[in-house]
């Protein structure tokens, strides 16, 4: 059974707060090791608590797992080590019922090389399903597209032994494309979108968009011919699914993403990844003009649009978006050790990438969540998890979440070595130290902290939907913005410095005013025609809320 | 008002400070004394942003112009060298924001008072490394920042000093007084004593702001001899860097006495507080160098020898009186004697030059009369000097040149001893 959340929210992803996770990584309900949806349905009252209203799944399908579910195997499905279909429904209804959407990935631009699609297609050119992948005879085809994981690939084609031809694949060599020229491919993602959101689920965050069409003489990306099918899957999900949401996964630069909201007719939701890396550097240089420069050059997306901001996720920290003078700063000071770079980009998680340093974390998270867009946040950073960059690929910071300082951190009842990744176990990070239970019984923990701020940021629209001014004061280690909606308005001040600073602020049209703390809810003085001083501890942040009385 | 002063016995204004607390704290201050140098000053500023960006991306930097009180829009230029976030639309690809402020500080250009503010500014930034450039270093490099900032970052020195490829008539007053005076009395070569490109570490900068100096006029005027000096006797770890070419500037002949106040007369002041030190030093010794110790290009150079001559002659005749309370008899007798010569005979030799200089410095010690005359009074000597110098080299190679410095440099050794022994006055 579904429990509608709020039916004509259509613009609810604006308001959201979206926790991700893997339910392989949160709860293993029956102790073999994996976690699986009736552990993270056990766990729906833990999310409720914490503040977040969306959950973000990634990958669930069967799948042979050699890309952590991103190559999926059948679409119509729950992989046998998470659960049933049955198991996903019950998890979905708890989810409606605590009023926390569900937000689900969906790979379209391909399958693994083991989905009976593709066996089909390799079987003979003459299989109805061949021209269903992109086949060539050959391996130079479009050579101007670039290689995303070039650590492992040497080529965007792959030979296939079985049927003596080459199949293009822009990620691993064992996920191959599927064809978007060939409608009936268009038709069958369609289906599978149709099957999921039938069940309940709220919205699709759609993998690697940006490589679904390939045409000669282009880099293969952001192609018309791509917009094209998103707009038509747009066209689909909103005459039969209303409030139904799509998030786009275009790791690419804010003008060339612009286009995959078009005039609110495709996305509704895109990752900002260009801003993400200069965040980091912003507080590592202790100078606001990485962010505020990227955000100028942010274009405006229709009203009915969002951004969605993250710190972390599960994939590396994606240096793409940077110069190679910043990728070579944000490497050498975010990952001094080989080992934690992966591709173009830090194999880290939060508290790592910040030294443990809970000042840096609680200013990160306070910009992520005053920034203009809908955050999310990465299961396990809000008590401050660990990494394990011994472990390969990306799987470092993909390990069990840390419930308790008992057996397997109360992750599950199996013994250690039957659990999909070894846990994190180091003095600092180790869920020993870190885990939820300690953290519940510490009022000042970092997952206290983190339930009050997001209770905050609940507190208004303004976050969510609001517009934002950038203020400039001279002091360049402070970070201040006005974002506004309708009569409301919060100044937000970041001070990205390790060191105490003061600034002048000019507020003059705010003149008369007067600055309510957000979160001790103090008042501060009346904004007058003199620069309004403000004095910060290191990293510390401001959120007021600007009262006329 | 803009520059109100925050107190009165502040140096800086409370604009200036308000500046200072936005920047916070850099790694490199690079300081940049200006008065009136808008036909030069874009260019400069420009090279040394192009140096920062090239060599210290990732450093936190900031241009600190001291200006005397433009007229000509000067500080307008520098401040265009500024990358932050409110201009926008700029191409240029930076990591982090530069800073760039501009101060006025009392109505006279002093360079002291300029360097004052730069080394305040750098101390209350907490600098890791200062660096001076001049307004008439048209040709600056960009290399020259790494150049002058390297040593100091490494750890390896407290002061680094230029060289430069100069022509070989450029810097006669350096050639002939500063440099082989320096090197006799403190015992280090040391090419250039007043120099107008330099960088020194914060440690150093706040130790010489630090000192009572700046009371004196002859110490503001002379800031940057004093710097050095201050530096040697503090026994800082010195090196100097071969930056590449200065480009000769012709002076006004009225520039001349202002030079001297700047250089001799800082050098001579220093002898008394530094006597023991001088009085201690021996044989003078090579410092680290990167890079050649000087260059010398020889392109031809109209000057007016003839002038010169005529100029020490006409001192000569008119400063008897002056002459006799700072000479000694045998020395103006002999000034005397060569002023008559006609002038292709006309040669004002070592030796004399030494013994000249050495009783002015003591002169100047014992103040005699009024200081500032002294240094008026030395300025027809030194044309006279000049004269004989250019005569000598009009014709050498630059190694001859090099060669007539060090003979020069070696007198001045060989003299020590009398000016020791005039300055305990046993002569």
């Amino acid at each position: 059974m579904t429990v509608d959340v709020k039916p004509a929210d259509h613009s609810w992803y604006k308001r959201a707060i979206i926790y991700q996770v893997h339910v392989r990584t949160f709860l293993d309900s029956n102790g073999d090791g994996i976690g699986d949806f009736q552990g993270l349905d056990q766990k729906m009252d833990y999310l409720q608590e914490l503040g977040v209203n969306a959950v973000w799944l990634m990958p669930f399908f069967p799948s042979p797992l050699r890309d952590d579910g991103y190559d999926i195997s059948d679409y119509y499905s729950v992989h046998s080590s998470y659960g049933t279909l049955e198991d996903f429904k019950r998890f979905l209804a708890s989810a409606h019922q605590r009023r926390i959407r569900v937000i689900i990935e969906m790979v379209l631009n391909h399958t693994s090389d083991q989905h009976p699609w593709f066996q089909e297609s390799r079987s003979s050119k003459e299989n109805p399903r061949r021209d269903w992948y992109v086949w060539s005879d050959s391996d130079t085809g479009y050579p101007k597209a670039g290689i995303n994981f070039r650590d492992t690939e040497l080529s965007n084609w792959a030979w296939d032994p079985v049927s003596k031809s080459y199949y293009w694949h822009r990620f691993f060599s064992h996920q191959p494309d599927l064809n978007y020229d060939n409608p009936a491919i268009r038709e069958e993602m369609w289906n599978v979108m149709k099957f999921w959101l039938e069940l309940g689920v709220d919205g699709f965050r759609l993998d690697a968009v940006p490589y679904l069409v390939e045409r000669e003489g282009t880099n293969c990306e952001n192609l018309p011919e791509t917009h094209a099918v998103i707009k038509e899957l747009r066209r689909k999900l909103d005459e039969h699914f209303p409030g139904k949401m799509l998030l786009a996964e275009a790791n690419q630069w804010p003008a060339e993403l612009r286009p995959y909201f078009a005039d609110g007719d495709e996305f509704h939701m895109a990752f900002h990844f260009p801003l993400m890396p200069r965040m980091f550097m912003g507080v590592k240089l202790e100078d606001r003009k990485p962010i505020t420069e990227i955000l100028q050059q942010t274009p405006e997306i229709p009203q009915s649009c969002q951004w969605c901001l993250f710190l972390r996720n599960h994939d590396e920290l994606t240096l793409e978006m940077l110069t190679d003078m910043e990728r070579s700063y944000m490497n050498d000071s975010y990952a001094q050790e080989k080992t934690m770079r992966l591709n173009l980009g830090i194999r880290r998680r939060l508290a790592p990438l910040l030294e443990n340093d809970r000042r840096r974390i609680e200013l990160m998270n306070g910009m992520l969540l005053s920034l203009p867009g809908t955050p999310s946040i990465y299961y396990g950073d809000e008590i401050g998890m660990g990494d394990n960059i011994n472990l390969g690929d990306r799987n470092g910071v993909r390990t069990p979440m840390q419930w308790t300082g008992g057996w397997n951190a109360g992750f599950s009842v199996t013994e250690p070595e039957k659990l999909y990744a070894p846990l994190i176990q180091d003095a600092v990070y180790g869920y020993p130290a870190v885990n939820v239970t300690a953290q519940n019984r510490t009022e000042h923990s970092l997952l206290n902290w983190t339930r009050r701020i997001l209770a905050v940021r609940k507190s208004t629209d303004v976050f969510g939907c609001g517009s934002i001014e950038f203020l400039y004061p001279a002091n360049h280690r402070i970070l201040a913005y006005v974002r506004q909606l309708g009569t409301e308005t919060i100044l937000v001040v970041n001070n990205l410095s390790s060191a105490a600073q003061a600034v002048e602020l000019d507020l003059r049209r705010y003149k008369g005013n007067i600055l309510i703390e957000m979160f001790g809810k103090n008042i501060f003085p009346r904004v007058v025609d003199l620069p309004y001083l403000l004095t910060f501890g290191p990293y510390q942040f401001y959120w007021f809320r600007l009262r006329r009385i | 008002m803009k520059n109100a002063r925050a107190a009165d016995d502040s140096i800086l204004t409370d604009e200036f400070l308000r500046q200072l607390i936005n920047v916070g704290e850099v790694d490199i201050l690079v300081g940049l004394p200006t008065h009136n140098n808008a036909k030069t000053i874009g260019p400069i500023v420009a090279t040394i942003q192009a140096g920062l960006l090239a060599f210290f991306p990732r450093d936190r930097a900031a241009i600190i112009n001291a200006d005397g009180g433009s007229q000509d829009g000067t500080t307008e230029l520098v401040l265009n060298a500024a990358i932050d976030d409110v201009r926008r639309g700029s191409k240029i690809s930076a990591l982090r924001t530069l800073h760039v402020i501009s101060t006025q500080y009392a109505a006279s250009p002093t360079r002291g008072t300029a360097l004052r503010s730069i080394l305040a500014a750098g101390e209350l930034l907490r600098a890791k490394t200062c660096v001076v450039i001049s307004p008439e270093s048209t040709q600056v490099e960009t290399d020259w920042l790494t150049k002058l900032v390297r040593p100091i970052y490494a750890g390896e020195f407290d002061l680094v000093l230029p060289t430069y490829s100069r022509h070989r008539f450029d810097g006669i007053l350096l050639t002939n007084l500063l440099y082989p005076m320096t090197r006799a009395l403190y015992g280090l070569r040391i090419r250039e004593p007043y120099a107008l490109d330099f960088a020194f570490s914060g440690t150093l900068g706040s130790q010489f702001l630090a000192q009572n100096a700046w009371q004196d006029e002859t110490a503001r005027a002379g800031s940057e001899t004093y710097f050095t000096l201050n530096a040697i006797a503090s026994r800082a770890r010195i090196c100097q860097s071969f930056l590449g070419t200065r480009e000769h500037i012709e002076r006004r002949s009225a520039d001349l006495i202002p030079a001297l106040r700047q250089t001799v007369g800082a050098l001579f002041s220093s002898l008394g507080p530094h006597m023991a030190l001088w009085n201690a030093s021996t044989a003078s010794q090579p410092i680290p160098t990167t890079g050649p110790e000087r260059e010398f290009t020889l392109e031809p150079l109209r000057v007016n020898r003839k002038r010169l001559r005529e100029m020490f002659s006409t001192g000569v005749a008119e400063l008897e009186s002056v002459f006799q309370a700072i000479l000694s008899p045998s020395t103006l007798e002999e000034l005397r004697r060569i002023a008559r010569l006609e002038e292709t005979e006309f040669r004002y030799p070592a030796e004399l030059w030494v013994k000249t200089i050495y009783e002015f410095a003591v002169a100047y010690h014992k103040t005699v009369i009024s200081r500032d005359h002294i240094l008026q009074a030395l300025a027809p000597l030194f044309r006279g000097r000049a004269f004989t110098f250019l005569a000598e080299n009009r014709n050498g190679s630059a190694d001859g040149v090099e060669d007539n410095i060090e003979a020069l440099c070696l007198e001045f050794e060989r003299g020590k001893p009398y000016l020791l022994e005039l300055w305990n006055g046993t002569q």
